[in-house]
């Protein structure tokens, strides 16, 4: 039990008040404090994102995060890519972090090689979000014995 | 009556040791079920080039790289977390929550991305590790044999969930505020709602295409825009006033809803803080009255 129970539940309070409103006003994140930013910014009407094929012997599938990449999720693995892309060295890293999703993948068939492509869609009422991308291009790719190679 | 008076009656208005202990046994509980299949230990395979700390992970040398020891970590907080409902070895069982809370829930938040769906319930856990929780209704209490606590009433027993309440409605304020600093009023127009639904069909897995359907209206869009502001601002002054905070929070948890249904986006951990509203001492008087009465 602390000694003076009012100030110190005064100073709780006041402590987790201050960070809460420091972070709120400066839109910085520390968590488990936040600012909330998701979906705030203006969103155009032609979408841009990255998305990662698998290459097998029948050709090009499309991969997504959770389903394949297991522990990532879809959004957290594409901003982490977008992060490494632009980040100093971004060829390089990229190219480690498709090795190593390659290899996650692999947990469950292998793939002769992962391709990461940016990929857009314009956006009008009637999508459905199965539509092929309006444009695709070509970021980065491993082989197989890129991938052997690099474990 | 001046603003000291008022801020003293918001914080430590006495309370009784059954609220704050229901508060306790409803929120470990919940939070037990609802991260009761997480599991952190696939994060040791993930490269190290992913590795992007955020808050205290930077004082890691690297990701965490041993699946046995996260292993154990995660039954030790789920353990944690059921104990602390129950009120065993309480001050030690919620420090642990807390602690262990805050390094399984924040490390996947380290890959990337933070996914702002875990940062109350960690919040919480901190506010109640910190508080009297367990000074009613506990295993420690029975134990001891002392049940005087029951009707104890003590400004001890308000800040805590009082603490909590305000955090999680700022969670919602932030949120909005954040919409008009980055997108200004032009976040609420039916264009940028509608580009918002329609993008996300192709950037996440919703469980409807409610998204696809509903931007076909553009008074629909419009309506929603201006609506998902005006609801996460109220949160601030819902904080002062009771009849507005009723009408915030069922706002707040259909835009969850909605979210979830058009979105993909399931922000379940968030009903821990929903729950903090409701009149749990009365729920249980009137269980425990009607037992009597059988």
């Amino acid at each position: 039990m602390p000694k003076h129970p009012l100030r110190f539940a005064s100073l709780a309070i006041a402590g987790f008040l201050a960070i809460t409103g420091f972070d709120i006003a400066t839109g910085l994140e520390h968590w488990p404090f936040g600012s909330y930013p998701m979906y705030s910014t203006i969103y155009p009407e032609q979408i841009s994102w990255l998305r990662l094929y698998g290459v097998t012997d029948r050709g090009e599938i499309p991969l997504r995060g959770e389903r394949d990449f297991a522990p990532f999720d879809e959004a957290r693995l594409i901003v982490a890519l977008q992060r490494l892309q632009s980040a100093p060295g971004g060829n390089q890293k990229l190219d480690d972090a498709l090795r190593n999703l390659m290899r996650l993948y692999n947990r469950r068939r292998p793939l002769r090689a992962l391709r990461l492509y940016s990929v857009s869609w314009a956006l009008r009422p009637g999508l459905q979000g199965s539509e092929p991308p309006a444009n695709r291009t070509l970021i980065a790719q491993v082989a197989a014995d890129d991938a052997e190679a690099g474990r | 009556m001046n603003l000291r008076a008022n801020s003293h009656r918001y914080w430590f208005t006495p309370e009784t040791a059954e609220q704050l202990a229901l508060v306790r046994v409803v929120s470990y509980g919940l939070l037990f079920a609802i991260y009761l299949p997480l599991d952190d230990r696939g994060w040791t395979q993930v490269s190290p080039v992913f590795w992007m700390p955020i808050s205290l992970f930077h004082m890691l040398p690297g990701p965490p790289r041993d699946p046995a020891l996260i292993g154990v970590l995660q039954i030790l907080w789920k353990a944690s977390l059921l104990a602390s409902a129950i009120g065993f070895v309480s001050r030690l069982s919620m420090v642990t929550a807390a602690a262990l809370g805050y390094f399984l829930l924040g490390l996947p938040d380290c890959f990337g991305k933070i996914h702002h769906l875990d940062g109350f319930p960690v919040l919480l856990l901190c506010i109640l590790a910190l508080s009297r929780a367990a000074d009613a209704l506990s295993v420690d209490r029975a134990l001891r044999g002392d049940r005087a606590m029951r009707t104890n009433v003590s400004w001890d027993y308000r800040w805590p969930v009082r603490l909590a309440q305000t955090l999680f409605l700022l969670v919602f304020f932030a949120a909005g505020y954040a919409k008009l600093r980055n997108g200004g009023l032009a976040w609420m127009t039916a264009a940028n709602m509608r580009s918002i639904w329609l993008g996300e069909l192709f950037t996440h897995t919703p469980p409807t295409r409610l998204g696809s359907f509903l931007a076909q209206s553009k008074w629909l869009t419009q309506f929603a825009a201006v609506a998902t502001v005006i609801v996460e601002l109220s949160a601030l002054p819902a904080l002062f006033a009771r009849r507005l905070r009723v009408l915030t929070l069922v706002g707040l948890l259909g835009l969850q809803t909605c979210i979830a249904l058009m979105l993909g986006v399931y922000f379940t951990p968030h009903l821990v803080g929903y729950a903090l509203f409701l009149p749990w001492e009365g729920y249980y008087t009137k269980l425990f009255r009607s037992r009597i009465l059988i």
